[in-house]
C-alpha cells in the first residue's frame, strides 16, 4: 500500500511518456528507418543495396522529378499567400456583429469539413469539358458551346487546382484569424479611433501587430500544407495532361507502388527540406517581428 | 448615408462569398435527385427534385454503409486515443518543467513539419511485420499518432493558461498529482478538448494518404476510399458518384453543424492566448 501510493505520487513525473511512445514507435522508428532507405536500392521486395547518395544525385538527373518540384512550388506561391490574404480579409469582414454571423461562418467553413479528395471530384464534375456543369450552364443560356477544356490546358490546370484549394480552405485560415481578432482588447481600437485614425490606420498599426501569432500558425500550416499537395490534384488532372500538374506527394506515391521504393523515400526526403527552408525562414522573420513589436 | 452605402456593400459581399461556398453542395444536389436519364447539355435543372433512387441505387452498390462504420469506427478511436494521451502530455510540458518533458515536446513538433509521405514506406513494412493491414486497431494507432503534436500544442497552451491554485487544492486534501490531472483539471479542459476532436476527427475521418496503404481489402475501405473506387468504377455514373458523395459527406456536415459553436470558443483557447 505504501509503495502504491509513492509510485502514484511520482507518476505525473511521466505523464508525457504514453504519447511518446506511441509516437516513437509509429513516426519516429519509420522516419529514421526511411532516412536509411533513402541510401538504398530498396525495390520493396528483393534485399536492399547500400548506393550511398545515388538516388539524390539520380533525382536531380530526372526531369519528371525536377517538373514536379516546379509544379509543387507553384503550387504553393499560388496557394498559400492567396488563403492567408483571403483568410484575413474574409475574417475582417465577418468579425463584426450582424444578424445570422454564426451560421455565416459556419457556411464558409463548411467546404473545409470535406475531404479534399471527394471536393475535387465534385469540382471536376462542374469544370469538365463538354458535360460539366458550368458547360451545360453556358450552353443552354447562350446556345453556344463553349468550346474550352480548363483542366486539359497545363498551364491553366495548375491554376484551377490553386483556387479550388484557396476556395475549400479559406474557412479554415479565417477561423484561425477570427480568434485573433477577437482577442484584441476593444479598448486598442478606441483609443485609436479617438486619435483619428482611419479605418485602414487601424488595421495596419492596430490589428496587424496584435495578429503575430494568428499569423504565424496560419503561414506555417499553409506552406506545410501546399507543399505536400495531393488528393485535390488527384481527383482534379490526376498529375495531367501528361505529368503537367503532378505534385512532389504524387511522384513519391507513383514511384513507392512502382518498386523503386528506396529511391521515392529519397524523394521524401527532398520535399521535407523544401518545406523546410521556407517554414524556417518565416518562422523566423515572424519571431523577429513579434519581438520588435 | 456613407455608413448606409458600406452596410450594403459589405452585405453584398458577404451574400456573394456564402453563396460561392455553397456552390458545390448546390450543384452535388441537383444531381443526386435527378433522375440519371436526365442529360444536362439539354436540359438544364436549376431546383433539385424529389427523387431517391439514386441514393438507393448508390447505397446498394457502393458499399458506403460499410464505409461508414469503418470510417467511424477509426475516427471515434484515434481521436479518444489521441485525446487522453496528449492532454496528459500537453500538462507534462506545461506544468511540469524539465528537460526530457522539453525535448520530447520539441521532437515531436518538429516532426509536424514532416510530409508524411517519407513514413509511408517503413511504416508499410513496421505494418506488415506487426500485422496491422487491413485492420482496424493499426489504422488507429497510426491515426492518433500523426495528430499528436498538434494536439498537445494546443492542450500545452491552455493548460499553462489555467491558474494552478486549482490542482494545488486538490493535491492538499490528499489527492495525488495525477488523480488531481483527471479528476479536477481534466474538466475544465472541454474548449480546447472540443477543438481537438473536431480538427482531430475531421482529418482522420478525411484520411486517404495513409488509408490508401493500410487499408487495401474492400471490407475495410473509409468513405474517402470507397467514394474514390466508386469514382473509378462508375466515373461516368454522375448522379450515381453524386448520390454517393452526398452519403458520404453527411456525417461530417450534420457533426460539425452540431458541434460548431464550440469550434471557435476552442480555437481561440488553444490557439491565440497559448
Amino acid at each position: 500500500m505504501e509503495l502504491k501510493n509513492k509510485i502514484i505520487s511520482k507518476l505525473h513525473n511521466f505523464m508525457i511518456l504514453p504519447a511518446f511512445l506511441l509516437f516513437s514507435i509509429f513516426f519516429i522508428y519509420p522516419l529514421l528507418k526511411g532516412i536509411g532507405l533513402s541510401l538504398t536500392d530498396y525495390d520493396g521486395m528483393t534485399k536492399a543495396n547500400f548506393v550511398g547518395f545515388d538516388n539524390f544525385i539520380e533525382f536531380f538527373k530526372d526531369h519528371r522529378a525536377m517538373n514536379d518540384v516546379k509544379t509543387t512550388i507553384l503550387f504553393a506561391l499560388g496557394s498559400a499567400p492567396l488563403l492567408n490574404i483571403f483568410g484575413f480579409l474574409y475574417a475582417l469582414l465577418l468579425d463584426r456583429k450582424f444578424v445570422g454571423k454564426s451560421i455565416i461562418r459556419t457556411i464558409i467553413y463548411l467546404p473545409a469539413v470535406i475531404s479534399p479528395l471527394i471536393m475535387g471530384y465534385i469540382w471536376y464534375f462542374i469544370l469538365q469539358p463538354k458535360r460539366g456543369f458550368i458547360y451545360s450552364l453556358i450552353e443552354s443560356v447562350s446556345g453556344n458551346a463553349l468550346d474550352f477544356n480548363w483542366l486539359g490546358n497545363s498551364s491553366m490546370a495548375i491554376w484551377v487546382i490553386v483556387i479550388v484549394n484557396v476556395w475549400q480552405f479559406v474557412g479554415m485560415t479565417m477561423v484561425i484569424y477570427l480568434a485573433g481578432l477577437q482577442a484584441i482588447p476593444e479598448e486598442l481600437h478606441e483609443a485609436g479611433m479617438i486619435d483619428g485614425a482611419s479605418y485602414l490606420q487601424r488595421i495596419r498599426y492596430i490589428t496587424l501587430p496584435m495578429m503575430i501569432q494568428p499569423i504565424k500558425i496560419n503561414v506555417i500550416t499553409n506552406i506545410i500544407g501546399s507543399l505536400a499537395v495531393f488528393e485535390i490534384i488527384i481527383a482534379l488532372t490526376d498529375g495531367g495532361p501528361g505529368y503537367s500538374t503532378e505534385s512532389l506527394s504524387i511522384y513519391i506515391m507513383r514511384k513507392c507502388y512502382g518498386s523503386f521504393t528506396g529511391y521515392s523515400t529519397a524523394v521524401a526526403i527532398v520535399l521535407f527540406f523544401i518545406v523546410l527552408i521556407p517554414v524556417y525562414i518565416s518562422f523566423k522573420y515572424l519571431n523577429k517581428k513579434n519581438v520588435e513589436m | 448615408m456613407k455608413q448606409y452605402v458600406y452596410r450594403f456593400i459589405r452585405l453584398i459581399i458577404i451574400i456573394t462569398i456564402s453563396l460561392l461556398a455553397l456552390f458545390p453542395f448546390y450543384v452535388l444536389a441537383i444531381l443526386a435527385f435527378t433522375p440519371s436519364s436526365v442529360n444536362f447539355s439539354e436540359k438544364l435543372i436549376l431546383l433539385p427534385n424529389l427523387y431517391f433512387d439514386n441514393f438507393i441505387e448508390a447505397w446498394k452498390i457502393s458499399n458506403i454503409g460499410q464505409a461508414i462504420a469503418n470510417s467511424l469506427i477509426i475516427t471515434v478511436g484515434a481521436v479518444t486515443i489521441n485525446v487522453v494521451l496528449s492532454s496528459m502530455a500537453g500538462y507534462a510540458v506545461a506544468r511540469v518543467k524539465n528537460k526530457t518533458n522539453k525535448i520530447m515536446f520539441l521532437i515531436m513538433l518538429g516532426c509536424m513539419m514532416i510530409p508524411g509521405i517519407i513514413n509511408t514506406v517503413p511504416l508499410y513494412t513496421l505494418m506488415i511485420a506487426i500485422g496491422g493491414i487491413n485492420t482496424h486497431w493499426a489504422m488507429i494507432l497510426v491515426l492518433a499518432t500523426n495528430s499528436l503534436p498538434f494536439s498537445i500544442f494546443l492542450y500545452s497552451g491552455f493548460i499553462g493558461g489555467i491558474p494552478k491554485t486549482i490542482e494545488e487544492a486538490a493535491i492538499i486534501d490528499g489527492c495525488s498529482r495525477i488523480g488531481a490531472f483527471f479528476r479536477v483539471v481534466f474538466p475544465l479542459l472541454k474548449p480546447v478538448t472540443s477543438a481537438v476532436v473536431i480538427i482531430n476527427g475531421l482529418s482522420i475521418w478525411n484520411n486517404y494518404a495513409q488509408a490508401v496503404f493500410f487499408l487495401q481489402k474492400q471490407s475495410m475501405k473509409t468513405i474517402p476510399l470507397a467514394i474514390s473506387m466508386f469514382f473509378q468504377q462508375y466515373g461516368a455514373k454522375w448522379h450515381l458518384m453524386a448520390a454517393a458523395s452526398m452519403i458520404g459527406l453527411a456525417p461530417a456536415v450534420f457533426t460539425f453543424i452540431i458541434f460548431q459553436k464550440y469550434f471557435i470558443k476552442g480555437i481561440t483557447a488553444g490557439s491565440v492566448k497559448g
